[in-house]
C-alpha cells in the first residue's frame, strides 16, 4: 500500500478541475500570488483538495455561535446574514433547550422508563427544522421564517467575496456569531489545512487574517493575562501590534492520538527547547502544551499549560533583572499536546511595557523538578492520556469502589433505561478514568457536526447532544479521542428498531454522558455511589503542580 | 478509620440511645412498660434501615447522597443491635416466636457487619491485582484465556511433535483453566493459586525442551492472568452475593416484627 499523502483525502469529493479553473478566475482568488506557493503545495492543489463548494438554501444556518469548526467560508454568490443581537433562541439553532425536571417528573421515570432501551417518541422528530437527510455534508438546520428573524434581530449582510469563520478555524475557538443564508447562496468552504497554507504562502491573506484577529480578539486575550491586565490602552495597543501568531500540531490531533495509543509511539511538535535562547513569552491561546525537562535519558513532564497560561516569563524576567548574566537559556522545553495556538510576545516589548511594572514571578516550573519523580507520576500519566482536557472526568477510586454498579443503574434510570457510560477505563494506581464524556475543554467531538446537535449547554457549559437534530452520522463518535460517545439504534414505543424507509437500515443516534442535564440534583452517578468512590473532576484538581508558572 | 460524614450520625445514634434508655427507665419507674418505648424505637429504626434499599431505586430524584444514607444505615444498624438488647433485656429471648425473630435479627446483623467489613477490605485487594474486570465479563475473559491456552498447546504439539505439554494440559492444567479456582484463598488474601501454578501447574516443565518451554511459559503467564481474574471473580462475587442473604433476611425481620407488634397490641396492652 502506498503511503497516504497530504491530499489523499480531499475535502470535497466533487471538486473538479473546472471548479478550480473558475475559482482561479475570481478576483479574490486571482489576487493570491500563486508563485509563492511551493511546488509540493501549489495553489491549485490547495483549492482542489482543501476546499469545497457548498450550496445553501434560503434559511439554512451556515455556522452557529458557540460551535467549534475547522473551516472558513468565502461567499461566492448569494447573500448571508450575521445575527448581531439579540442572539437566536437555542431551539432555532437546533440545540437542546435545557429545562430542569421537577421532583415528581423526575420520579415518574421510575415507571415511565421503557423495558427496552433507547425508545424514542418519533413524533418529536417531525418538527425538527432539518433538511438534507443523514449525509453529514448536506444536512442542515434551517430557519423556517427568515423574514421574522430579520424583523426581530439586528443583522449584518455578507455578500460576494466576504470571508468568515477563519478565526475559529485557525484558533480552535468557538464561533462568535450565527450566520444564515438570507437567499440561496454558494460558498467556498476552506478547511483549516488549506487556510493555513493560504496564510503561510500569501502575504495578502496573512495580513488580512492577522489584522482581523488583532482587531477583533487579540486585545481581549491579552487583557485576560495578569501580565498585561494593568497596561493602559496605548501600551496594550503597542503590545498587540508586535504579537506574533503561531500554531503547532495538527488540528485533528485526535486521529493521531488514537493511532499513537494503539502503536504506543508518537512525537510531539517542539515549541521551545530547553537550553535555547528565549526570544519572547509564549502565551497559550488554545489547546494544551507540555512543559518538560531532561531527566536521565528521557523527558520528565513538570506540568502542562492550557489556554491563558504562559511560558518563558521567568527566564526573560530574570535576564532583564540581571543583565550581567551572560548565559540566558530556557530551563524547560515546551511541546504541543495535539493542536496549540500560541501568541509570541517578543522580549523587547515586555522589557518596555511589562517588566518595569511587574512583580517578580514567585515560582517557576523548575521548583517542581526538585520533587521526587514519583510525586508527579499521576500528572505525567494524565498528560500522556490527554486527560488534562477533562473538565468533568469520571474518576473512580478503586480502593473504595465495591463494583456494585449502582452508578451504572442510576445513569440508566435517568436516561431511559440505558446507561450513558461504561464503568471501565484507563487506570493509574487506585484511580480509574471511566469511559464517560469528560466535557472537554477542547471538545474535538464538536468539530464537524453538520447540524450542531452536539453543543455546549449555555447554562452549564457541559457538552450535550440534541437528540432531535442528531442525524446519526457518527462524526462526533469517530472524533472523540477517548471513545466516550456511543451510537445506538433507536426504537419505537413498541420496542421495535426504527428503520429508514428508503434503505431499511436502523436509525442511529449519538449518545453520551450529558452530566444529567435537566435532571434535578446533579449527576445521578455521583449521588448514587454509597462509598463516595465516584467523583466528577476537573483534572487540574488532581494536579497540585498546576499553579506553577 | 471512621469517615468524617459518619461522625454526626454516631453522635446522633449515641444521643438517641441515651435518650431512649433514660426514657424507658422513667416509664418503668412510673409502672409503665419500658419495652413499648424500646420496641417502637427499634421498629422505627428497622423501617429506616430498610429505606436504604428503597433509596437505591430512587436515583433519579434528589433524596440525598447514597453515601450519607450508607453512613446512616451503618450507625442505625449498630444502634438497632443495642436497642434490641435494651428491648429484650437479654441476649436470647424465651418465647419460640421471639426466638425465631431474634435468630433472624442476629443473622441480619451478622450479615450486615460481614458485608460492611468485606466492602472495606476487598476493593483494595482487587486494586492490587493491577487489572480491572467487569463482573459480567469474567466468564468471557476466562473463556478467551482458555482458548488461547488450548491454541498454544496445539501449536506446541504441531511445532515440536511432542505431546508432553498437551498431556500436562489434559491431566492437570485443564482443571485450573476450566473455571474460577481457589475462591476462598483469593477472598482471604492467600496465594493458593500462585502456589498451585508454581507446583503442580509447572510440574511438566523439567521434561520440556527449549521450544516447548517457550510455549509453556506463555501458558503459565496466562495462568497468572487468570489468577488475577479469579481473584476479581471471587471478591466481586462475594461483594454482590452477601446482599442475597442480608436483604431477604431484613425483609423477614420487618414482616415478623409487624406481626409481633400486632400481637403485642392486641394481647399484651
Amino acid at each position: 500500500m502506498a503511503r497516504p499523502q497530504r491530499w489523499s483525502t480531499p475535502f470535497g469529493e466533487e471538486m473538479t478541475d473546472g471548479d478550480v479553473e473558475s475559482l482561479l478566475k475570481r478576483p479574490d482568488i486571482a489576487a493570491i500570488e500563486a508563485d509563492n506557493f511551493p511546488k509540493h503545495t501549489p495553489l491549485s492543489g490547495v483549492l482542489r483538495n482543501d476546499t469545497r463548494i457548498v450550496r445553501y438554501r434560503s434559511g439554512d444556518i451556515v455556522v452557529r455561535e458557540g460551535d467549534y469548526g475547522n473551516s472558513a467560508f468565502l461567499v461566492m454568490n448569494g447573500s448571508l446574514r450575521v445575527v448581531l443581537a439579540p442572539e437566536l433562541p437555542q431551539n432555532l439553532l437546533g440545540r437542546q433547550v435545557a429545562r430542569e425536571k421537577g421532583f415528581f417528573e423526575a420520579l415518574a421515570q421510575l415507571w415511565t422508563n421503557s423495558r427496552v432501551p433507547e425508545v424514542r417518541d418519533i413524533s418529536r422528530y417531525e418538527s425538527q427544522g432539518l433538511r438534507g437527510g443523514v449525509d453529514s455534508a448536506n444536512a442542515r438546520v434551517f430557519l423556517q421564517d427568515v423574514p421574522a428573524v430579520l424583523d426581530e434581530h439586528r443583522t449584518a449582510k455578507l455578500e460576494d467575496g466576504a470571508l468568515f469563520g477563519e478565526l475559529a478555524a485557525l484558533g480552535r475557538v468557538p464561533r462568535t456569531a450565527t450566520i444564515f443564508a438570507e437567499e440561496d447562496a454558494t460558498l467556498l468552504e476552506i478547511r483549516w489545512q488549506g487556510l493555513r497554507e493560504l496564510r503561510k504562502y500569501d502575504e495578502g491573506w496573512r495580513r488580512m487574517i492577522d489584522q482581523r484577529y488583532r482587531e477583533n480578539a487579540l486585545k481581549a486575550h491579552l487583557q485576560e493575562s495578569v501580565m498585561f491586565s494593568r497596561l493602559d490602552e496605548e501600551s496594550l495597543q503597542a503590545v498587540a501590534d508586535k504579537v506574533l501568531f503561531e500554531t503547532y500540531g495538527s488540528f485533528d490531533w485526535n486521529v493521531a492520538f488514537q493511532r499513537q495509543r494503539q502503536s504506543g509511539s508518537g512525537k510531539e511538535p517542539i515549541i521551545a527547547r530547553q537550553g535555547e535562547y528565549p526570544d519572547g513569552v509564549l502565551m497559550i491561546r488554545a489547546g494544551f502544551a507540555r512543559v518538560s525537562v531532561k531527566h536521565g535519558n528521557g523527558e520528565r513532564t513538570l506540568t502542562y499549560l492550557g489556554a491563558g497560561n504562559s511560558f518563558g516569563l521567568g527566564e526573560l524576567y530574570s535576564a532583564w533583572k540581571n543583565p550581567d548574566i551572560q548565559e540566558m537559556a530556557l530551563h524547560t522545553s515546551l511541546s504541543a499536546l495535539g493542536y496549540v495556538d500560541i501568541l509570541r510576545v517578543p522580549a523587547p516589548v515586555l522589557e518596555e511595557h511589562v517588566f518595569p511594572f511587574m512583580e517578580p514571578p514567585t515560582s517557576t516550573t523548575m521548583d517542581i523538578a526538585g520533587t521526587p519523580v514519583a510525586d508527579d507520576a499521576l500528572m505525567e500519566w494524565a498528560v500522556e492520556e490527554r486527560f488534562v482536557n477533562a473538565t468533568r472526568a469520571m474518576v473512580i477510586d478503586l480502593e473504595r469502589c465495591v463494583r456494585c454498579d449502582d452508578c451504572v443503574r442510576a445513569c440508566a434510570s435517568t436516561h431511559g433505561g440505558n446507561p450513558r457510560f461504561r464503568r471501565h477505563g484507563r487506570t493509574f494506581d487506585n484511580m480509574m478514568v471511566a469511559n464517560a464524556c469528560m466535557h472537554c475543554a477542547d471538545p474535538v467531538c464538536m468539530i464537524g457536526c453538520p447540524t450542531g446537535a452536539i453543543h455546549r449547554s449555555v447554562e452549564h457549559g457541559t457538552v450535550i447532544i440534541n437528540d432531535i437534530t442528531c442525524i446519526g452520522c457518527a462524526t462526533c463518535a469517530n472524533s472523540c479521542p477517548y471513545s466516550n460517545i456511543a451510537m445506538v439504534a433507536i426504537r419505537n414505543q413498541d420496542g421495535e428498531t426504527i428503520t429508514d424507509p428508503d434503505s431499511g437500515k436502523p436509525i442511529f443516534k449519538a449518545t453520551k454522558c450529558d452530566f444529567c442535564e435537566g435532571q434535578p440534583g446533579g449527576p445521578a452517578c455521583v449521588r448514587a455511589c454509597p462509598h463516595d468512590a465516584l467523583k466528577r473532576v476537573h483534572f487540574q484538581e488532581l494536579n497540585p503542580s498546576e499553579t506553577a508558572q | 478509620m471512621i469517615r468524617p460524614m459518619t461522625l454526626p450520625f454516631i453522635v446522633l445514634g449515641l444521643a438517641t440511645f441515651a435518650l431512649v434508655a433514660w426514657y424507658s427507665r422513667v416509664v418503668g419507674m412510673q409502672l409503665g412498660n419500658p419495652a413499648i418505648v424500646t420496641g417502637y424505637t427499634l421498629f422505627v429504626l428497622m423501617i429506616l434501615l430498610g429505606l436504604f434499599n428503597m433509596r437505591k431505586r430512587l436515583s433519579m430524584v434528589p433524596v440525598g447522597r447514597s453515601s450519607l444514607w450508607l453512613a446512616f444505615h451503618v450507625v442505625a444498624g449498630v444502634l438497632a443491635i443495642a436497642m434490641f438488647w435494651l428491648h429484650t433485656g437479654a441476649l436470647w429471648p424465651t418465647g419460640l416466636y421471639e426466638q425465631v425473630l431474634a435468630a433472624l435479627f442476629y443473622l441480619v446483623s451478622i450479615t450486615g457487619i460481614f458485608g460492611y467489613l468485606i466492602l472495606r477490605a476487598l476493593p483494595r485487594r482487587l486494586t492490587q491485582t493491577g487489572i480491572e474486570v467487569i463482573y459480567e465479563r469474567i466468564p468471557a475473559e476466562l473463556g478467551e484465556i482458555r482458548d488461547k491456552v488450548e491454541a498454544l498447546t496445539l501449536e506446541c504439539t504441531e511445532k515440536t511433535g511432542s505431546d508432553t505439554v498437551a498431556q500436562h494440559y489434559i491431566g492437570t492444567l485443564n482443571w485450573f483453566f476450566r473455571r474460577p479456582r481457589f475462591g476462598f484463598s483469593h477472598i482471604v488474601g492467600g496465594d493458593a493459586a500462585g502456589h498451585w501454578l508454581r507446583g503442580p501447574g509447572s510440574a511438566a516443565r523439567r521434561y520440556l525442551n527449549d521450544v516447548e518451554k517457550g510455549y509453556f511459559d506463555q501458558i503459565l503467564e496466562l495462568g497468572t492472568l487468570k489468577t488475577q481474574i479469579d481473584r476479581h471473580y471471587a471478591c466481586q462475587d462475594l461483594m454482590k452475593k452477601w446482599l442475597l442473604l442480608h436483604v431477604p433476611l431484613s425483609i423477614s425481620v420487618i414482616l415478623l416484627s409487624v406481626w409481633h407488634l400486632l400481637l403485642v397490641n392486641v394481647y399484651a396492652l
